[in-house]
C-alpha cells in the first residue's frame, strides 16, 4: 500500500512540475510600455543596438567591460538574462561559439536571435592565431565600416519586426548612423590610399576585413600574447621583415602590453601603438564617451602615422 | 642563418648576457640548496612570488617589488619550517609551495584586469627590458661576491649544521644571508626568464656535477661549468631550431645529465 501511494504522490508532483513549466512561458503581452529587452553578445553589437534602438530598448552586453571577448563563457546569470530577453544580437561567423549550445538549452520561446554577419562576404581564417581558434571564418567583420552598416541594418530590421509602433524611429536612427559609417569609410579611403606603405604589424590578427577594404596587408606576430614564450627564430624573422620594409610601428591590442613587442621594438627602433579591435571597451573608455566611431577614428590616426613616410 | 646572425639582434645579445649571469649564479646557490636537501626551493619560491605579483597589483605597489617581498617571506618560512622538522627538510618547500599557489589563486580572483596580471606572470629570456637586464647583472654580481666570501662557511652549513656550530661558524648569520640571496635571485630571475629556467638551473647542473666531482670545490666549479653550458647551448639551439628558449635550456640540461650517467657507467667498467 505504502509503495502505491508513494508512486501516486510522485506522479502528482511530476504533473505539477510539468504544469508549472508550461505555465512559465505565457503569451507575450506586446502592449506594455516597458522597453524591449535586448541582449548583445559583445561590445560592438551592444553599441550598434543602442544607436539604432535609442530609448525604446534596454541593451545589455554579455561580455562585460574589459573582458577578453574570445575567451568568454556564459555564466548562469547570463543564461537567466537571456530567458527574460526579447532580442539577442550576435555577430556570428564564429565569434560566439558558445551561442549555439546555449540557445538550445533556453526555454524562452519568444527570443528572437539576429546573426548580424548573415549575408556578408566572409573571409577565410588564415591561421588559428595566438591560441584561440575561431573556426573557419574570420569573425572580425565590424572593423570594416560598410560591414558595420550592414550589421546595423540587420539590427534595425529585427527591431522593426518586434516593435512595429516605433519602426519610424528605428529607420531614422539607422539612416543617421549608416551615413556615419559611409563617412568613416570615406575617411579611411581618403587617408590610407595615398600612403606608400601597406603592411601593418599586429599582435592580434583581427584586421582582415579592414585591410581587405583599404588595400592593406596585416602581418600577425604570433606568440605576442603575454601568456606564452616566443621563439627567438620567429622574433628574428619579424625583425628582419620590419627592417626590410621599414615598418615603424608594432600595433598591439588595448590592455595587452607585451614584453616581446617591446623587445622587438627596441631591436628595430619601432614604436608600439594601440590598434583597438573593438572587442570590448574598458569602463574608463565608456565614461570618456568612446564608441565605435571614436575608436575607429583613433585607429585611423594610428594607421596613418604608421604607414606614412 | 650564419653563426654571426645569432648576435646580430639586440634581444639575443641581451639574452646571452642574462644566460651567462644566471648560468653562473644560479648553480652556485643550487649547490648549497641541493646539499641542504631543499632542491625544490626554486620552484616553491617562484610560485609563491606569484602571490606577491597579485598582491602588488591589488594594493597598487610595483608587482615585482611585491614578488620580491613575498619571496623573502617565503624563503624565511621555509627555513623556519625546516628547523622545526629537520628530518623532513624537503617538506618545508612543499608546504610553502602549496600555500603560495593557494594564496596566488585567491588573490588573482580579485584582480579586475586579467591581462595586466598575465603580463607579470611570465617572463622570457628573449624579451628582457633595460631594468631587468640591470637587475639581473647586479644581483648576479652581489651573489657571486657574497658566495665566495662565505665559501667555507656555506660548505660547513650545507653538510652538517651541528658540527658547523661546533667549529665556530656563525650559522644563523650565514643562513640568514644565504636565504635572502636565494629569495632575491629567484624573485628577479623568475620574473625575468620564467620559473622554469630558475628552478631547473638550481638542480640540473649540480646533479651532473655530483656525478663526476671529487670534492666540494670541484662540485662548485663543475656546477658553474655545466650551468653555463646549458644556458648557452640551449639558447643557441632555440634560436636555430625555432624552439622556446626556456624549454630548450632545461632539456639541454636533462640530456646532458643522461649523457653523464651513461659515460660514468662506461668509464667505471
Amino acid at each position: 500500500m505504502k509503495i502505491k501511494s508513494l508512486i501516486v504522490l510522485t506522479l502528482c508532483m511530476a504533473m505539477l512540475c510539468l504544469a508549472g513549466c508550461s505555465m512559465k512561458a505565457p503569451e507575450k503581452v506586446s502592449t506594455d510600455d516597458s522597453p524591449l529587452k535586448v541582449i548583445a553578445s559583445f561590445y560592438p553589437m551592444a553599441d550598434f543596438a543602442d544607436k539604432i534602438g535609442g530609448d525604446n530598448i534596454a541593451v545589455q552586453c554579455l561580455v562585460s567591460l574589459g573582458m577578453e571577448a574570445h575567451d568568454w563563457e556564459p555564466t548562469t546569470a547570463d543564461i537567466a538574462l537571456l530567458e527574460e530577453a526579447d532580442l539577442f544580437i550576435i555577430n556570428g561567423a564564429g565569434m560566439e561559439p558558445w551561442a549555439t549550445d546555449l540557445l538550445q538549452t533556453l526555454s524562452n520561446k519568444n527570443l528572437v536571435v539576429v546573426n548580424t554577419s548573415e549575408g556578408l562576404d566572409l573571409l577565410e581564417n588564415d591561421e588559428s592565431h595566438d591560441g584561440h581558434d575561431h573556426g573557419d571564418q574570420d569573425p572580425h567583420v565590424w572593423l570594416n565600416p560598410l560591414y558595420a552598416k550592414q550589421q546595423m541594418s540587420m539590427i534595425m530590421e529585427a527591431l522593426k519586426e518586434l516593435d512595429a509602433t516605433n519602426s519610424k524611429t528605428y529607420q531614422d536612427n539607422y539612416e543617421k548612423w549608416a551615413n556615419k559609417c559611409e563617412e568613416l569609410d570615406q575617411n579611411y579611403r581618403e587617408t590610407l590610399s595615398p600612403l606608400n606603405h601597406k603592411d601593418i604589424l599586429v599582435s592580434h590578427q583581427a584586421f582582415g576585413y579592414l585591410c581587405n577594404a583599404y588595400g592593406l596587408n596585416q602581418i600577425a606576430i604570433e606568440g605576442l600574447s603575454p601568456e606564452g614564450e616566443p621563439n627567438p627564430a620567429r622574433m628574428a624573422e619579424i625583425i628582419d621583415f620590419m627592417n626590410k620594409h621599414q615598418t615603424k610601428v608594432i600595433f598591439y591590442e588595448e590592455n595587452t602590453s607585451s614584453k616581446v613587442a617591446e623587445a622587438i621594438a627596441r631591436d628595430t627602433g619601432a614604436k608600439t601603438m594601440v590598434l583597438n579591435p573593438l572587442e570590448s571597451l574598458s569602463q574608463e573608455q565608456l565614461d570618456a564617451g568612446e564608441d565605435y566611431f571614436s575608436i575607429m577614428t583613433a585607429n585611423l590616426k594610428g594607421l596613418q602615422e604608421a604607414l606614412s613616410d | 642563418m650564419t653563426l654571426m646572425s645569432l648576435f646580430q639582434y639586440d634581444f639575443m645579445r641581451r639574452a646571452f648576457i642574462v644566460a651567462i649571469a644566471l648560468g653562473i649564479v644560479v648553480p652556485c646557490i643550487g649547490v648549497i640548496v641541493v646539499l641542504k636537501r631543499l632542491s625544490m626551493i626554486g620552484d616553491a619560491l617562484a610560485h609563491t612570488s606569484l602571490a606577491g605579483v597579485a598582491g602588488g597589483l591589488l594594493v597598487n605597489i610595483n608587482p615585482v617589488l611585491g614578488a620580491g617581498i613575498t619571496c623573502i617571506g617565503a624563503a624565511f618560512t621555509i627555513e623556519w619550517i625546516r628547523k622545526k622538522l629537520p628530518q623532513y627538510a624537503e617538506m618545508s618547500t612543499a608546504i610553502v609551495l602549496s600555500a603560495g599557489v593557494g594564496l596566488a589563486g585567491v588573490l588573482s580572483g580579485f584582480i579586475q584586469n586579467a591581462t595586466s596580471f598575465n603580463a607579470f606572470l611570465f617572463g622570457s629570456i628573449v624579451a628582457i627590458s633595460n631594468a631587468e637586464l640591470i637587475a639581473v647583472v647586479a644581483i648576479a654580481l652581489l651573489v657571486l661576491i657574497l658566495f665566495f666570501l662565505m665559501y667555507q662557511e656555506l660548505f660547513y652549513i650545507a653538510l652538517d649544521e651541528r658540527s658547523a656550530t661546533l667549529s665556530g661558524v656563525p650559522i644563523n648569520t650565514v643562513n640568514f644571508i644565504f636565504t635572502l640571496l636565494t629569495a632575491v635571485t629567484v624573485a628577479i630571475a623568475a620574473r625575468t626568464v620564467g620559473a622554469l629556467i630558475v628552478s631547473s638551473m638550481m638542480v640540473l647542473p649540480v646533479a651532473c656535477s655530483l656525478q663526476i666531482a671529487k670534492s666540494y670545490r670541484q662540485t662548485v666549479w663543475f656546477s658553474v661549468l655545466f650551468g653555463l653550458s646549458f644556458t648557452l647551448i640551449g639558447l643557441t639551439i632555440s634560436f636555430y631550431a625555432a624552439l622556446r628558449p626556456g624549454g630548450a635550456i632545461v632539456l639541454t640540461g636533462v640530456c646532458c645529465l643522461l649523457l653523464v650517467f651513461n659515460l660514468k657507467k662506461m668509464v667505471c667498467r
